[in-house]
């Protein structure tokens, strides 16, 4: 079975960077042929290329909610995201569009997605650090996804 | 889990104001700012700005690495090889197919292949698909999945390049690597001219669609910009920027250190954003004709800047639209959906010139730099505008000052004036405003395709924008969001 970490932000953007920090320590405590980890700052069909042939994908990336308190950690499926799956938008297509299109063109989809999400408090200021209540989230998030591609 | 969402600075928020009788009063039009940019970048070495700037945009990374590598060609005072030049310009015209192809078919296809009046529910790639047959949507995604394989092996890395340097690039490309190049860029020439005929066939050959192009509630007359080469033809990669006023006429045309003594920045009350204009007609408001500043910088701009285009085919389709459209310069904003497509064909000609150019496998592809390290400024034509990187260092290289003009921004007060003129063309006393009615406003703005927010990243993964529209006491009356 080939595995995907894939972690997705602008690691120059604060909180937004928080998935590809974590990507980027699940793949030092990482060492299996079948398990690739990669980062990416694109959205949509861009993703779409990532996770093509690929059979489990685990997606780790910033969220912003309504009620969300910086630092919590979501875990989640593509259909978590179905709410906002047929609104066009106003660059690209959201990941539930990007994957029934995969599906739709016969691509080689996952089986398996799993997306963590993490509370974002600040993605709007230019800086390679993530807040201090994001930052500290990271360990948890990383334990929670070896923890995963084991299970 | 997720309650619909989301960010409360992460969108475009775009408010329209009746009157009494429910006519447009007035339009304001804001978007999320990004802080401290120039702060983030002083202190860094020039070296590292392809890296830093390419990360400041999730839609062009590929143009910010171009522009900026070429202003460090500048800031260093060393002028790339021939076969580098040529890698950087194949790298790049691939890009271009990329983007140009994601656009059409993902925002401007929904628009004329389902029409405006479709449920949004259909307006999108899933329901364009549907229509036109999954052949079709194979096409698409197997010319971006080429296209991104040759930005990867030229570029070093997929999405995020990392080949450019001062004075050429990193890796040359081997015969191997050439050869499937070459296939690549042949069976990009036959997707470009296939769009073009799924545009003739949707849109020209439909009386609605083509009359609403036509339209007064579509059409500016303003100031375009593009970059062109030494016989004033369109130029993605490198050239001279050259401005034609609203009647054609050659009005500037300007190497890039020349950027500031002709463009300025008018800054309103209600946004924080800045919208840049010609310098030497001055700001006169978001009016369009000859005696205002504003300009446009998009790829109907971009051919309405230039005598034509430097390969065959996209010539030709050059030709026909301006035919078609009754003269040159073309002020219809949506006819840029059909530049944008003779663009796509000309960088899939231009790849398949460069990659059987003899040089391109040469391996002289590096000048090294010698001189010390002051002032550098790098011009590219990225998808969405004219995209400028100007940077001051000390003599060690450390960056002091950097400034950009990104693509998007040169085109805010035209955006702004296409809502407003859309929004005053089809909101009527006592006309019931419909979901249709609200989506023609958005087709004003969607050949700009603005990136806004577009650095950040963060679920539900898509640019977020919302527009209102407010009775004369202020009230709510209706609200269109798109990925909130």
């Amino acid at each position: 079975m080939k595995a995907l970490v894939l972690g997705i932000g602008n690691p120059i953007l604060s909180d937004d960077g928080v998935g590809i920090k974590v990507a980027h320590e699940v793949g030092k405590n990482l060492n299996d042929p079948r398990i690739a980890v990669s980062e990416t700052s694109a959205a949509g069909l861009s993703l779409l290329d990532s996770i093509i042939g690929y059979d489990r994908v685990i997606i780790i990336d910033a969220i912003q909610t309504k009620e969300g308190k910086a630092g919590q950690i979501y875990r989640m499926k593509p259909k978590d995201f179905s709410f906002a799956k047929r609104v066009s938008s106003p660059h690209q297509v959201n990941l539930v569009t990007a994957l029934e299109l995969g599906k739709m063109l016969n691509l080689a989809m996952p089986r398996r997605i799993t997306v963590f999400a993490v509370e974002a408090k600040d993605i709007t200021t230019f800086s390679e650090k993530c807040t201090p209540e994001v930052e500290k989230a990271i360990p948890r998030v990383v334990k929670m996804v070896l923890e995963d591609l084991v299970g | 889990m997720i309650d619909p969402v989301t960010r409360l600075e992460g969108h475009g928020k775009i408010a329209i104001f009746l009157k009494d009788d429910g006519s447009v009063a007035n339009v304001y039009f804001q978007v999320p700012e990004l802080r401290g940019f120039e702060k983030f970048s002083e202190g860094r070495g020039a070296e590292d700005m392809p890296q830093i700037t390419q990360r400041i945009c999730g839609v062009c990374p590929e143009a910010h690495h171009m522009a900026s590598t070429k202003a460090l060609d500048d800031l260093f005072h060393v002028e790339p090889t021939s076969a580098a030049k040529k890698l950087r310009e194949l790298f790049y015209s691939a890009f271009y197919v990329t983007d140009h192809t994601t656009h059409f078919y993902i925002l401007a296809g929904p628009d004329f292949v389902m029409g405006p009046d479709a449920p949004p529910a259909e307006r999108n790639i899933l329901g364009v698909i549907g229509k036109v047959g999954l052949e079709l949507g194979g096409a698409v995604i197997k010319t971006r999945h080429d296209n991104h394989w040759v930005i990867q092996t030229i570029g070093g890395r997929p999405i995020h390049p990392c080949f450019g340097l001062p004075g050429g690039v990193s890796k040359a490309i081997n015969e191997e690597e050439r050869a499937k190049i070459e296939e690549i860029a042949k069976a990009s020439v036959e997707f470009g001219k296939l769009s073009l005929k799924v545009f003739d066939d949707v849109v020209l050959k439909n009386k609605e669609y083509l009359d609403m192009v036509l339209s007064d509630a579509f059409t500016h007359r303003t100031y375009y910009m593009g970059l062109v080469d030494e016989n004033n033809k369109v130029n993605f990669y490198d050239g001279k920027v050259r401005v034609v006023d609203p009647e054609g006429k050659e009005f500037i045309k300007y190497a890039p250190r020349d950027y500031v003594k002709h463009l300025a920045e008018h800054v309103e009350p209600w946004t924080y954003l800045k919208f840049p204009y010609l310098k030497k007609v001055g700001w006169k408001g978001f009016v369009d004709g000859k005696d205002s500043g504003v300009y446009r910088a998009t790829p109907l701009s971009r051919l309405n800047a230039a005598d034509g285009m430097a390969t065959p085919l996209a010539q030709a389709e050059y030709e026909r639209m301006y035919s078609t459209l009754g003269g040159k310069p073309a002020h219809f904003t949506l006819a840029t959906h059909w530049a944008r497509l003779i663009e796509l064909l000309y960088a899939a000609e231009r790849m398949l010139e460069l990659v059987r150019d003899p040089e391109i496998t040469s391996t002289d592809i590096r000048t090294i730099p010698t001189a010390k390290p002051d002032e550098g400024v790098g011009i590219v034509e990225a998808p969405r505008g004219t995209l400028t990187h100007h940077y001051i260092t000390d003599e060690r290289g450390v960056i002091k000052k950097c400034n950009l003009i990104v693509g998007t921004t040169n085109n805010y007060a035209a955006f702004y004036m296409s809502v407003k003129k859309a929004a005053e063309a089809l909101i009527k006393p006592g006309k019931e405003i419909t979901e249709g009615l609200l989506n023609r406003i958005e087709m004003a703005w969607r050949p700009y395709d603005l990136c806004l927010a577009c650095a950040t990243h963060s679920l539900p993964g898509q640019l977020p924008l919302e527009v209102t529209i407010y009775d004369a006491e202020g009230n709510e009356v209706k609200r269109l969001s798109q990925g909130i």
